[in-house]
């Protein structure tokens, strides 16, 4: 009983490894690049199966990546933007 | 002697003097009257060439530039234009005129002209005020046409984000630095070169950065050449900046510098090629690079049976739009789209409905992407001979992925 519960928990662990989700790296949710992420190289996060607006712009490339740190001084706190004058 | 010298001069004179008048545009072969944007000049230019030399079809391009959204009411309202029409001579007639020759000019007889066919270098719904569609007019999506911001070379600037050229162009310098919020090194009003609000380039722009185009700070020029002196000429380089069509930066790039951009939400900027010295469009083809349009071409339709008024726009623009054309051509259309900095509808792989809109993936009927890329840069793709893919398709020497 205790080798197949051992066996059952292998096969469900092996089968979400497998499934279409882990093939897809979800974002963190920040819009700023990753300080680490060096343009040309391994994507932190990045998108390997994309279909949505947001997952095909951070889709996984081979492709220069720029980062840019930072934000405006008059960008809002959640990240909206104020209303241009 | 001296009429002999004199008669040597006239004949020596006599091609120069036969250029500077302008011909009859009746008397050339197929004369199809167009307005483009000025982002296609070199699109008429090595397209109407070609067209000359069509053996099986010759066709002449008379053509004038304008702002897209002037060109659509041009069309919809058929008004009878009355302009310096350009088109390109043949092999025959100049075999020595390139694609940075200029063009030449003709005047129809009455000296005014109706419109053939127009080009929209975005979509139609974003131009305002424009009259209801006309029953006659029929609509062909293009090849795609990115637009950048570009800096000039002595400026240290590598990419701008969304909400920076949000800022800068929404708000302008002047503002920002009343409010605390500038954002370097655009910290000058004047050194913003824009468009007005009837070009594609401001156009597509504004609507990838969320401004009204009505309201974009900074110097508002009406043709991309003056963008280009602007920057080039500019007294605060490192505070210069303006919008161009792809292609007209690619023709500049030895004194500008593309901006890569990070869209809404985008985690990094990314040029519209794949690195700032390729000429692939490859972050325009996936969708990494956002700023884009279609290219849209109108021509006149009989409303009840829906043909052609004049077959001939119909050839010229499937042609543009990489259809294959009934008689064969004897030149390859999409290489000239190619050339000229234009992505063919069969090398996308994604596509929007309206300007900065979202993008959806996009599976075009056959693919030329290994063509397109052997044409513009180099291409990683398998070369074939016809039915020897192992994977994909054999096309035109390249295994295409379908």
């Amino acid at each position: 009983m205790r080798s197949l519960s051992i066996f059952t928990a292998l096969l469900l662990a092996f089968a979400t490894g497998c499934s279409d989700d882990a093939a897809v790296k979800h974002d963190a949710g920040v819009h700023d690049a990753p300080a680490d992420a060096a343009p040309g190289g391994p994507d932190a996060s990045c998108f390997t199966d994309p279909h949505t607006n947001n997952e095909i712009i951070n889709a996984c490339t081979t492709a220069q990546k720029v980062p840019v740190p930072g934000r405006p001084p008059l960008q809002l706190p959640d990240g909206g933007l104020p209303a241009a004058p | 002697m001296r009429s002999l010298a004199l008669f040597a001069l006239i004949a020596a004179l006599a091609p120069r003097v036969a250029h500077a008048v302008p011909a009859d545009c009746s008397t050339l072969p197929n004369p199809i009257y167009m307005e483009v944007g000025d982002t296609q000049l070199n699109l008429m230019k090595q397209l109407g060439r070609a067209l000359r030399n069509n053996t099986a079809k010759p066709v002449t391009l008379v053509f004038v530039t304008n702002g897209s959204c002037t060109n659509i009411g041009d069309f919809y309202n058929q008004t009878a234009l009355s302009v310096t029409w350009q088109y390109i001579p043949s092999s025959t007639e100049d075999p020595n005129w390139t694609s940075s020759s200029a063009t030449l000019s003709c005047v129809p007889p009455g000296g005014t002209h109706t419109l053939d066919i127009a080009n929209s270098a975005l979509f139609i719904a974003s131009c305002a005020n424009e009259p209801a569609v006309p029953d006659f007019a029929q609509f062909t999506n293009g090849p795609i046409q990115a637009y950048v911001l570009a800096v000039p070379k002595a400026s240290s600037a590598v990419a701008i984000t969304f909400e920076q050229a949000y800022f800068v162009f929404g708000f302008g310098p002047t503002i920002l630095a009343s409010m605390s919020g500038s954002i370097a090194p655009w910290l000058i009003e004047n050194e913003l070169q824009v468009r007005t609000n009837t070009k594609s380039t401001q156009l597509t722009w504004a609507a990838n950065i969320s401004v009204d185009p009505t309201k974009m700070h900074g110097i508002a020029n009406s043709g991309s050449p003056a963008v280009v002196t602007g920057l080039q000429n500019s007294q605060n380089p490192s505070a210069a900046i303006g919008i161009l069509g792809a292609e007209v930066y690619d023709a500049t790039r030895a004194t500008l510098t593309e901006l890569a951009f990070r869209a809404h939400g985008q985690y990094f900027a990314y040029w519209a090629d794949s690195n700032a010295t390729s000429r692939d469009k490859k972050n325009v083809r996936d969708g990494h690079y956002t700023v884009w349009s279609p290219t849209v071409w109108m021509n006149k339709i009989d409303p009840s049976s829906h043909q052609p008024v004049t077959p001939d726009t119909q050839y010229v623009i499937d042609m543009i739009a990489g259809k294959e054309v009934t008689p064969a051509a004897n030149f390859d259309a999409n290489v000239i789209v190619a050339n000229v900095g234009l992505v063919p509808d069969c090398a996308m792989r994604v596509t929007r409905s309206f300007d900065g809109g979202p993008l959806s993936l996009y599976k075009p009927s056959e693919s030329c992407t290994c063509k397109f890329e052997s044409i513009v840069d180099t291409t990683s793709c398998e070369s074939c001979s016809s039915g020897t893919c192992a994977t994909g398709t054999c096309r035109s020497g390249y295994c295409e992925e379908f």
